[in-house]
């Protein structure tokens, strides 16, 4: 196959993205947080995902777009819970990706020029997906948006606002739905070995009156992908739940591409005005209510799910202290590296070799990562930037740090100069291992369990109404001027399907008709 | 010897922390060889050769060498010692928490008891702003083995758990029965951060203590200010107090 010579303005861009990708980097690592755990050897498993994600994700991307192309997977995914979403793709995607390349580049492995045409595809495929996603608020990152993810059509948030339950501290509502959160939030971080991307947030909404719409997505929480859920997460009833909450007197000043929140004041579960829960996947039509029907059905629901995780974190707790190094080692690289799996469950062409293995390529390496080695890379790559790579010429001042230096190293223009470079790490899925036990084929979704097989074959025969050509293309400025159309009605009732209160309303309401049909207390 | 690419690179000033600088230097050497070794054609070399010429016993000889030098890795995660007791110093305050033992900052304020007999024994980043502080008795958590032995025995009544590590998976099945943790690791937005405020359990970050020992009782000031992002941003000092209660003489 021919292959197109790089053009000037591909490089352009894919540096615009590493670059603004990197300041972003550097002001998340700075503000958020420092992760380690006694548990798992987190450095370790983070490097081994970046260099499982530098080898396999231009290959893997590709096999999806020849099914289905990334701004319209982002067209699905804006319509259910998905991990693609930030953290997944706000930040870990390409920020893993270009962080294996940087360690092959500190190494020796590689030049800065080598895989270059994989780097442009990456973040182009990025670049389109990110677009997409955050279609209705016009962004490209969370960050770009001023640290704000307003994801949702209208007809969507309406929705969640209309079916709504209110609760105020301390009444039944109110404490099942905290300690629901609490309970869900502590087994998330253990799915995810310690890491955060099992759960995101989206929003602020304005529900008005001094009160903000925080939606709270939870995934891989049920027998699904990940092999260490096998047995211990049986009784899970949903592997995705959305939390829609209502806050009062705070305001999310900062929901970030991590999909963590900030807020002014601090805040409080106490603040916490409503909420509901809902389920929803490849295979569902739009956001499935759980447990909705009522306050009290709602509190049984929090109470119960609340039980089961904990029960499921107490054991998976002791399944994962019981597991090898390298068995811990494998269970977070690969929850890290396949944080954009369910890219392949989009377009139905998930296998559990290529997301659940670690490559031959990326293997290599393992006998590096001891804890100290692991740590100190880390740090070096991200803060305070002292790896070769990261320093620039004395002139320069970093965004957020003033300092010469940088997080991804750009591609050089001289490679339209012909400089010689080595375009990709190559086609094809090399073999992979790992050191957990086999896959059980068993996979919960919203239509029930199945086998992967099944779920593929649904997942790419199955296209939501709302998803067609026919209404796809149909938002927020097209509806501000054709509300009154049957189309704009069919659309929004197709929305409102499940609603327990706008089902059947249509596309004219306005947030005060919305908020005249909330139940109150 | 074969020359890198990245051995020609005006702006760099050195290959980072001494380990790493060790590894990394250590893994050129063996690139630079392989490429010798290949034919000296980068291009066939990068995603060709080298997958098989640059093995995973090559690359783990370069960890070997360094420990073969006397050196001994600072541990992370407990497993890492527990399998690798050769190749790791050992891990403070592992195993059961001695009664003499206590975390030691070299930053933590140390004041003398107030008329109320609390010494200031350290501080800490709050989480979350709390009407009343909170008191209780102090107990150290290092080990997945500590966990194990609450989670089959229970968290004793009143535990204020006493943890380094600011993660949020050591303590996952026992997080909740504990009435307040000081953490020695982390900021307010680690998981063990977050994970507190959603339990609303009062917690300090990032702090830094002496002398408190297991079974120490203890008092969190929590009625204090949150640390912000901003302060965290612009390396501005916002803890709050821990003390110790005393007996008096």
């Amino acid at each position: 196959m021919d292959k197109k010579p790089l053009t000037y303005a591909q490089l352009l861009e894919t540096n615009n993205i590493m670059q603004v990708l990197g300041d972003e980097t550097y002001f998340l690592c700075v503000t958020r947080t420092v992760q380690e755990s006694k548990l798992f050897p987190v450095s370790s498993y983070m490097l081994l995902s970046y260099l499982n994600a530098f080898y396999r994700y231009p290959t893997l991307l590709r096999k999806i777009e020849a099914k289905m192309p990334a701004e319209k997977i982002a067209d699905r995914v804006r319509n259910m819970n998905s991990k693609i979403q930030a953290i997944g793709t706000g930040w870990c995607m390409i920020g893993f990706y270009l962080l294996g390349r940087e360690m092959l580049i500190n190494m020796g492995m590689i030049r800065p020029t080598d895989a270059a045409d994989d780097v442009i595809y990456v973040l182009d495929f990025w670049k389109r997906y990110q677009l997409g996603w955050h279609r209705n608020d016009g962004h490209i990152t969370s960050k770009e948006a001023g640290h704000r993810a307003q994801i949702l059509p209208e007809r969507r948030i309406q929705v969640f606002h209309a079916d709504l339950h209110p609760c105020v501290d301390g009444d039944a509502l109110h404490t099942a739905a905290v300690k629901f959160t609490a309970a869900v939030s502590q087994y998330a971080f253990l799915v995810a070995c310690e890491s955060r991307i099992s759960m995101s947030n989206h929003g602020p909404y304005n529900l008005g009156d001094g009160r903000e719409l925080l939606v709270r997505d939870f995934f891989d929480l049920g027998e699904g992908d990940l092999p260490w859920l096998d047995g211990v997460a049986s009784d899970i009833p949903h592997s995705r739940l959305t939390v829609t909450t209502a806050v009062k007197d705070t305001h999310f000043y900062l929901v970030d591409d991590w999909g963590s929140f900030d807020s002014r004041p601090e805040y409080k579960s106490e603040n916490l005005c409503g909420v509901g829960l809902y389920t929803s996947d490849e295979l569902s039509e739009t956001h499935i209510p759980v447990g909705m029907g009522s306050r009290e059905e709602l509190t049984e629901t929090f109470e119960r799910y609340g039980k089961i995780m904990r029960d499921t974190t107490a054991k998976l707790w002791q399944r994962i202290a019981g597991y090898t190094r390298d068995q811990m080692l494998d269970a977070g690289s690969l929850t890290y590296y396949a944080v954009i799996k369910d890219f392949a469950h989009v377009a139905g062409v998930y296998e559990h070799d290529e997301w659940m293995k670690i490559d031959e390529r990326a293997n290599r390496f393992r006998g590096l990562f001891n804890d100290e080695y692991s740590n100190e890379v880390l740090g070096a790559m991200l803060v305070p930037l002292t790896l070769p790579s990261a320093q620039c010429h004395e002139y320069t001042m970093m965004h957020h740090a003033n300092t010469a230096r940088r997080v991804y190293t750009p591609l050089s223009y001289s490679l339209l100069n012909g400089d010689d470079y080595v375009g990709s790490v190559g086609d094809g899925i090399k073999p992979g291992m790992t050191f957990l036990p086999p896959k059980v084929d068993r996979y919960r979704t919203t239509q029930g369990v199945m086998t992967l097989a099944e779920f593929n074959q649904r997942a790419a025969n199955f296209t939501p109404q709302l998803c067609a050509d026919k209404f796809r293309f149909l938002d927020d400025t097209w509806v501000k001027y054709h509300y009154k159309t049957p189309l704009a009605n069919e659309l929004y009732c197709l929305e409102q399907q499940y609603s327990r209160k706008l089902k059947g309303k249509g596309a004219g309401l306005l947030r005060d008709d919305i908020v005249a049909l909330t139940d109150k207390i | 010897m074969a020359k890198l690419f990245v051995d020609m690179d005006k702006y760099s000033e050195g290959e980072g922390p001494p380990i790493v600088a060790a590894f990394h230097s250590a893994l050129k050497d063996l690139v630079r060889k392989k490429v010798d070794e290949s034919g000296g054609n980068w291009r066939e070399f990068v995603f060709g050769k080298a997958e098989t010429m640059i093995t995973a016993a090559d690359i783990a000889a370069v960890e070997r060498k360094v420990l073969d030098s006397g050196y001994r890795y600072q541990c992370s995660a407990s497993i890492s010692l527990t399998e690798r007791p050769d190749a790791y110093k050992p891990l403070a305050g592992a195993g059961s928490t001695p009664a003499n033992f206590s975390f030691e900052h070299a930053d933590a304020i140390v004041v003398a008891a107030d008329a109320t007999d609390r010494e200031q024994r350290g501080q800490g980043d709050n989480v979350v702003k709390h009407p009343v502080n909170v008191t209780g008795i102090a107990r150290y958590y290092h080990s997945a083995n500590d966990v194990m032995r609450s989670l089959t025995e229970g968290v004793p009544p009143d535990t204020i758990a006493v943890i380094e590590d600011s993660g949020g998976t050591l303590t996952a099945p026992i997080l909740e029965q504990f009435k307040a943790v000081i953490c020695a690791g982390g900021t307010v937005r680690s998981h063990l951060g977050i994970l507190t405020r959603e339990y609303g359990l009062p917690c300090l970050m990032n702090a830094k203590v002496s002398g408190i020992y297991e079974g120490d009782l203890v008092e969190l000031e929590v009625t204090g200010h949150a640390k912000t992002t901003e302060a965290y941003q612009q390396g501005k000092e916002m803890s709050v107090r821990i003390w110790k209660h005393i007996k008096p003489n």
